[in-house]
């Protein structure tokens, strides 16, 4: 009998055994399917793939006893693994027809394998969650009101000092940073808007093209907004951020660590199956970002390889800046790549991505709390 | 070959009988390159006549399926998926909703996991008779089909490679996870017909090279029931495969772009223009095959799935002897065509990408005119009414006499 139809009243032993173990990791059990041996009679026309259940068992280890929300092992176990990966999988020792791909044990299945199914159902999360409705605050009599592009991390940091009534039309603040950063922090902006590529693959893009991102193509940037009603300014000096603005503070810059922006990233292509595109970006930027347990793990960073090309166009960049006509802030020669001293981001941090996952289905703090 | 559904000209009544019409849901699942494309293209373009004989096809676009299908399998599509949010459940809707048959056809339902094809089934409801049908064609075409699909997909991927990747029972690559979850028969029909009886699974075999023109039509028409009702055929859309030059080339096109193209952009301007609008022309180069030792292995294999199909005992439209291909002929290697062999389709690329640029200029152009006669009257409608006064006067001599003395009394100028 194939993993794909478990008809009740013709079961064999094999099939027994897993639902068993369905039943077992139901009830919050994490005894590893090899280590399995009740059998049980079946509880549904489908028994779940090796990768839905292998994700009920490590949320279930990592709830540590204790009960996991309503109706998530359901949830789990009927998702689908989004994205053209390995399909469902039998576990072995089923016996099945003998066609399909071969059946595995869910314990050595890699990581990236669950976290196909984990973002499934973090999407579905994120969906239900919907858009938190924006905070105007008390209104000011004639406030003064400024628009922000730039570095995006940076820019989500400034709109929130000059909160929704004071960002409108006005004066144009494009905010810059050392290349390098700006490049990474584009990259983790995008994984909690759109989606996007891997960072490298993403990376590799821009290098090929000869080109920058749009958004930290800061000349670009403000040529575009030169002539418009108040001008333009770049702001490359982070203490001068403030008072161009007009503001007291701007707070400290919130950029995520590579494992918590690839599993975004991933969340992302998941609700872009589920909403319509802007709202997507919505649910991402408003209600994930701001969301998003904080982790050990770095933010990506530009590697080695890169540094060549990202120092060559930070230099253009300074030389076009030096020639603005417009007023910009701070040294232009500020976009010039640093090495940040941290130890990079693994490549593939699909461990810690799992693990972050798991961490998000079993512990709901983070659907509540909006930092 | 058992009886097929028949049409009926009330959905809610049998045109013979009188009885109720049963509810019927024909779901086609694949697999890919067995004439889908063309099979769907008659379907939409005729479903208003299909709606008269009581058979529903619920597309109001011809990717309609497709979109579904994406929505069902949680697939990403080179950005496609973001139309087809929520499709399935429309679908589904409209299947429910029907009183008589309807057909629901895409080949990429083939791979579907049996959560996702228990969800489908569930979808229609209760009291609806299933007839799953799956097209089928030999491997031996399979094969070379799949890669140059895949090169049509931005693949950089030698043939040499594909078939090993194929080869490798373990399937752990993305390629040959996909490629056995569209092509392997035995598991298809395990995943989408494991819970109906074998006469409401029918298998469409597509004909050996050779045959009329005509007879896929007439396998497909069979296994549908359209036999007898008058359908508009005229092939408009079909996914026409390349010869060996023209696959070696766009895959070395694809090493050059793909890094530097994105998803949106390649699909039309090198799976469309390129792919399917220019080198598809070129069909006096030779056709891709296999290189002998995998043609024996896929005729080994193909005969094995023979015996297993006709042991279950489903409905067989067409002859099963179909699937083990023709016999092994002539193979030219895609991996090792020379330059001198690529150099007249690389022209017609070339040719074909400069067409399209001069048409985008124009496009350009006309777009720029518009921009700027939309931005003149944006002007003019937002003139002040001394504005318009005084262009009224400066249009005629006496208007401009009398603006001329206005001017001095009031000392200006302009």
């Amino acid at each position: 009998m194939s993993h794909a139809a478990t008809a009740p009243g013709a079961v064999t032993p094999g099939a027994a055994r897993a639902w068993g173990w369905v039943a077992h990791l139901r009830d919050g059990g994490t005894t590893p399917w090899v280590a399995w041996t009740v059998e049980a009679q079946p509880s549904g026309r489908v028994l779940p793939g090796a990768q839905q259940l292998e994700l009920l068992r490590r949320l279930n280890l990592a709830a540590s006893a204790r009960p996991l929300a309503p109706g998530l092992a359901d949830r789990v176990l009927t998702a689908a693994a989004p994205g053209r990966g390995k399909p469902d999988l039998a576990l072995v020792g089923v016996a099945g027809t003998g066609y399909g791909p071969l059946p595995v044990d869910p314990a050595n299945l890699p990581a990236d394998e669950l976290v196909r199914v984990a973002t499934s159902v973090l999407a579905e999360d994120v969906v239900r969650l919907g858009v938190p409705r924006e905070r105007r605050g008390l209104p000011r009599p004639r406030p003064h009101r400024h628009r922000v592009a730039g570095d995006p991390v940076l820019a989500t940091a400034a709109r929130e000092a000059l909160g929704p009534r004071r960002l409108g039309a006005g004066p144009m603040v494009v905010i810059g940073a050392p290349l390098d950063q700006m490049l990474a922090d584009v990259w983790t902006r995008r994984c909690f808007e759109r989606g996007s590529g891997a960072w490298l693959e993403w990376l590799r893009f821009w290098q090929q093209r000869g080109q920058l991102p749009p958004r930290v193509d800061l000349p670009a940037v403000a040529d575009r907004h030169a002539g418009s009603p108040g001008g333009v300014t770049v702001v490359l000096d982070p203490t001068a951020l403030p008072d161009a603005l007009g503001v007291r503070r701007v707070p400290a810059a919130r950029r995520p660590g590579a494992d918590a922006a690839e599993l975004a990233r991933r969340i992302a292509t998941v609700v872009g199956l589920l909403v319509p595109p802007d709202e997507r970006a919505r649910l991402m930027s408003r209600t994930v970002w701001p969301r998003i347990p904080l982790t050990s793990m770095p933010p990506v960073s530009v590697p080695d390889e890169h540094r060549e090309w990202v120092t060559r166009a930070a230099e253009r960049m300074t030389r076009r800046l030096r020639r603005a006509g417009y007023p910009v802030v701070g040294d232009p020669a500020a976009v010039a790549p640093v090495l940040t001293g941290q130890t990079p981001a693994p490549e593939r941090p699909d461990a810690a991505v799992l693990e972050l996952a798991v961490r998000m289905l079993v512990d709901e703090d983070w659907t509540k709390e909006t930092r | 070959m058992s009886t097929p559904p028949t049409p009926t000209t009330d959905p809610t009544t049998d045109a013979t009988t009188g009885a109720a019409a049963r509810k019927r849901v024909l779901l086609h699942v694949g697999t890919p390159k067995t004439g889908t494309s063309y099979l769907q293209d008659v379907l939409f373009r005729n479903r208003e006549v299909l709606r008269g004989h009581g058979i529903l096809y619920p597309a109001d676009r011809f990717d309609g399926h497709f979109l579904a299908a994406l929505d069902l399998m949680r697939l990403t599509w080179g950005g496609l998926e973001t139309q087809a949010v929520g499709a399935w459940d429309r679908l589904a809707e409209q299947v429910r909703a029907w009183p008589g048959t309807s057909i629901i056809s895409h080949e990429i339902l083939s791979t579907a996991s049996p959560t996702q094809v228990d969800r489908a089934l569930t979808s229609f409801g209760e009291g609806v008779e299933v007839h799953v049908i799956v097209s089928v064609r030999d491997l031996v075409r399979q094969v070379p089909a799949e890669w140059q699909e895949n090169v049509k997909h931005r693949s950089l991927v030698s043939y040499a490679h594909f078939l090993e990747m194929i080869r490798d029972p373990a399937r752990d690559t993305r390629i040959g996870s996909w490629f056995w979850g569209a092509q392997e028969i035995p598991d298809i029909l395990d995943r989408w017909g494991a819970i109906l009886p074998p006469e409401q699974v029918h298998l469409v075999t597509v004909p050996r090279p050779g045959a009329a023109p005509d007879e896929l039509w007439r396998r497909f028409s069979h296994a549908f029931g359209l036999d007898g009702i008058d359908l508009d055929l005229t092939p408009e859309r079909a996914n026409p495969s390349l010869g060996v030059p023209e696959t070696a080339l766009l895959r070395l096109v694809n090493k050059r772009v793909t890094p530097v193209v994105d998803p949106p952009d390649y699909r039309p301007l090198v799976r469309e223009l390129l792919a399917h609008q220019t080198l598809s022309r070129r069909t006096g180069s030779a056709r891709l095959g296999l290189p002998p030792d995998t043609h024996e292995w896929v005729q080994e294999l193909s005969r094995s799935w023979v015996a297993e199909v006709e042991k279950r005992g489903y409905d067989v439209v067409g002859d099963l002897a179909d699937l083990v291909g023709a016999p092994s002929g002539t193979f030219v290697d895609p991996d090792t065509a020379p330059a001198e062999d690529l150099l007249p389709a690389a022209l017609d690329a070339i040719t074909a990408l400069l067409v399209e640029g001069s048409r985008l200029r124009e496009v350009e152009a006309n777009l720029a005119r518009e921009l700027e006669e939309t931005r003149h009257e944006l002007v003019l409608a937002r003139r002040s009414n001394a504005e318009r006064a005084v262009q009224a006067l400066e249009a005629r001599p006496a208007g401009r006499r009398a603006l001329g003395i206005y001017r001095r009394v009031r000392g200006r100028h302009y």
